[in-house]
């Protein structure tokens, strides 16, 4: 055995990783490439199926449920990326100041993130109860706004509001976490330039914060949307009326008339449309 | 930014925070005081509880089974009527036994601990060997090793759901108990591998060379320096990593529900109290205080290995 440094250690990389690798393959890229195949079957939860070519796609795009899903996944995601970023801002903004107790403080605001989504959906639905929940008392009772309690979790327009803002409850903190860390970055001397210059604290957070953080933004905006297609628990045990792509498609693989084809051309766009987001983070995020 | 703040200033600054404060903890108190309140005192927006009730935490604990299930007193004097057999006397008992049986928790609970620690276990152990190769060693096609790791973390697992049981089926693990808990096992592996192998990977790089290069002058292979170097300097962030891996697992609802729907003494926490939630009435306290129970371990570990937790987020990049 006389391999040279270079060839041992190119045996030994890929000795280590082989296991990883044959999990992923057999397991993720496997069942990716099988999902396409599927959606070209009429698939029977018993594992029985037909092929029947395009006919499941010619079916989604007549599907007006699947378009209703599309717009109720395109507003969850541009109101719990809105909301969680510029909540993540502003507390950034805010805690890069200085007064007592910062340090816990900061350590708080960390808490909805790190609690399991298990832990906390029920308190929010608890909130949200047409019952006995604070916000109907609010609403009905001390500010009178309206005159009936109303059950908000139960009409899926007004809970897909809810589970946006649960969302930006749950995730501002990750955003404000790289907002921070790159807002203490940022050189003490520049604002003192910008002050000199005539700015206000406004000014000097367009002219000095904002482009300083720019690239921060954008990565979080492009991977929150990635993450948010991808949720599953956080919209479905708080709300299960509310029907992103994912949920739609766990419904019509698992529930009612169930049908597993149709179901896997459904992930088959959504996996088009994800394999999209990931090579612009790819390209522009990462610049490989 | 300076010191000089007027007081004004200073009072809207002290508003701001207790603003987010507010927002970040409510939903927090909320389920503790629910948990802690009986029924009648459930509508009242009071969080502190008139009359502090412990019962639901003693049930879901197992400290009091809750006693003789109670039978409507008609229904307890048509099982007086001579005429009906024993049998269907049993049956009659037997609906009212299944419906307001106690809340399994603990069952739950441990399910879901087993199933997540695994995964968790088995995931980071393959992960520290993957992650080491591509981020430490050259070879060809290590690069797209990378990559590749990078494009399945960010697949989430909803994509898969109907392949991968579809496979389940076609081998006939579905089927059986054992075989649905082996494929789910399997699946909380791969829905935490890729985070695992992305979070090392960025860690690993950041730990200097020169340390490992001086291991292998006093002659240690690269598998010593594995054990003797890298796992040791990386202890925080392997926590770091087992936390996370067990929370995603920890949370997962979407497989379980799937894979173990029929089985129901394997129900996990998430499946085990959405289906009490959406299957019974009045039983907010017994939901909040499970909350508490299930919030309580992630917030011991939140408080002692908070400041690795943010650390391993900024030097690991972020997970999801």
């Amino acid at each position: 055995m006389d391999l040279s440094i270079a060839q041992r250690e190119s045996r030994l990389g890929w000795q280590l990783i082989a296991p990883s690798i044959g999990v992923i393959g057999l397991l993720i890229i496997y069942p990716i490439l099988y999902n396409i195949y599927l959606s070209f079957f009429d698939v029977r939860l018993s594992g029985e199926k037909f092929f029947i070519g395009l006919a499941n796609y010619e079916r989604l795009l007549k599907d007006t449920a699947f378009y209703g899903s599309l717009l109720t996944t395109f507003i969850y995601l541009v109101g719990s990326i809105a909301g969680s970023t510029i909540v993540g801002l502003l507390v950034a903004l805010l805690m890069n100041m200085r007064f007592p107790f910062r340090n816990i403080v900061r350590t708080i605001i960390l808490l909805p993130y790190f609690a399991p989504v298990i832990s906390v959906v029920f308190g929010w639905q608890f909130i949200f109860d047409p019952v006995n929940g604070i916000y109907n008392h609010l609403v009905v009772e001390t500010f009178g706004l309206t005159d009936n309690r109303y059950n908000l979790i139960g009409d899926p327009e007004t809970a897909l509001l809810v589970v946006i803002l649960f969302d930006t409850w749950k995730h501002f903190p990750i955003s404000y976490l790289l907002i921070i860390s790159k807002l203490q970055s940022i050189n003490r001397d520049q604002y003192e330039a910008a002050a000199m210059d005539g700015c206000g604290p406004i000014g000097r957070f367009f002219h000095v914060t904002l482009p300083e953080i720019y690239f921060v933004l954008g990565t979080l905006v492009i991977l929150r949307l990635i993450w948010n297609l991808n949720k599953f628990e956080e919209i479905f045990l708080l709300a299960p009326n509310v029907q992103t792509l994912p949920i739609f498609t766990y419904y019509t693989a698992f529930t009612g008339i169930i049908d597993q084809g149709f179901a896997a051309s459904i992930a088959v766009v959504q996996f088009i449309i994800l394999s999209f987001l990931i090579i612009f983070y790819v390209k522009k995020v990462l610049k490989w | 930014m300076t010191n000089r703040r007027t007081i004004p200033q200073n009072l809207l600054l002290a508003l701001a925070i207790c603003a987010v404060l507010l927002f970040c903890l409510f939903p927090f108190v909320q389920i503790l005081s629910t948990s802690l309140k009986h029924q009648i005192d459930w509508g009242n927006p009071s969080l502190i509880p008139i009359k502090v009730n412990l019962e639901a935490y003693k049930e879901l604990l197992g400290i009091v089974k809750k006693e003789e299930t109670q039978i409507p007193e008609t229904i307890k004097r048509l099982l007086d009527n001579p005429l009906i057999t024993e049998e269907k006397k049993e049956e009659i008992l037997e609906t009212y036994r299944s419906t307001s049986d106690v809340f399994p928790f603990l069952r739950y609970f441990l399910n879901s601990f087993l199933l997540s620690t695994s995964a968790a276990s088995i995931s980071l152990f393959l992960a520290v060997f993957g992650a080491y190769s591509f981020s430490r060693l050259r070879f060809k096609g290590r690069k797209i090793v990378q990559r590749g790791v990078l494009f399945v973390y960010m697949v989430g697992g909803v994509l898969l759901m109907v392949p991968l049981y579809q496979i389940s089926v076609k081998i006939g693990l579905a089927k059986s108990i054992w075989g649905s808990l082996l494929s789910l096992l399997f699946i909380y592996i791969i829905q935490t591998l890729p985070v695992s192998l992305y979070m090392l990977g960025n860690y690993f790089r950041s730990i200097p060379y020169s340390i490992e290069e001086a291991a292998a002058m006093d002659g240690c292979s690269r598998l010593e320096a594995i054990y003797l170097i890298i796992l040791p300097l990386s202890v925080p962030m392997l926590m770091t990593v087992f936390i996370y891996c067990f929370i995603i697992a920890w949370n997962e609802y979407l497989f379980a529900s799937v894979f173990l729907r029929q089985f129901h003494d394997f129900y996990t926490i998430p499946l085990g109290l959405q289906s009490l939630f959406v299957s019974k009435n009045a039983i907010w306290d017994r939901i909040m205080s499970a909350s508490m129970l299930t919030l309580l371990p992630v917030i011991l570990c939140f408080t002692f290995a908070m400041r690795h937790l943010t650390g391993g987020l900024s030097e690991g990049g972020v997970k999801e």
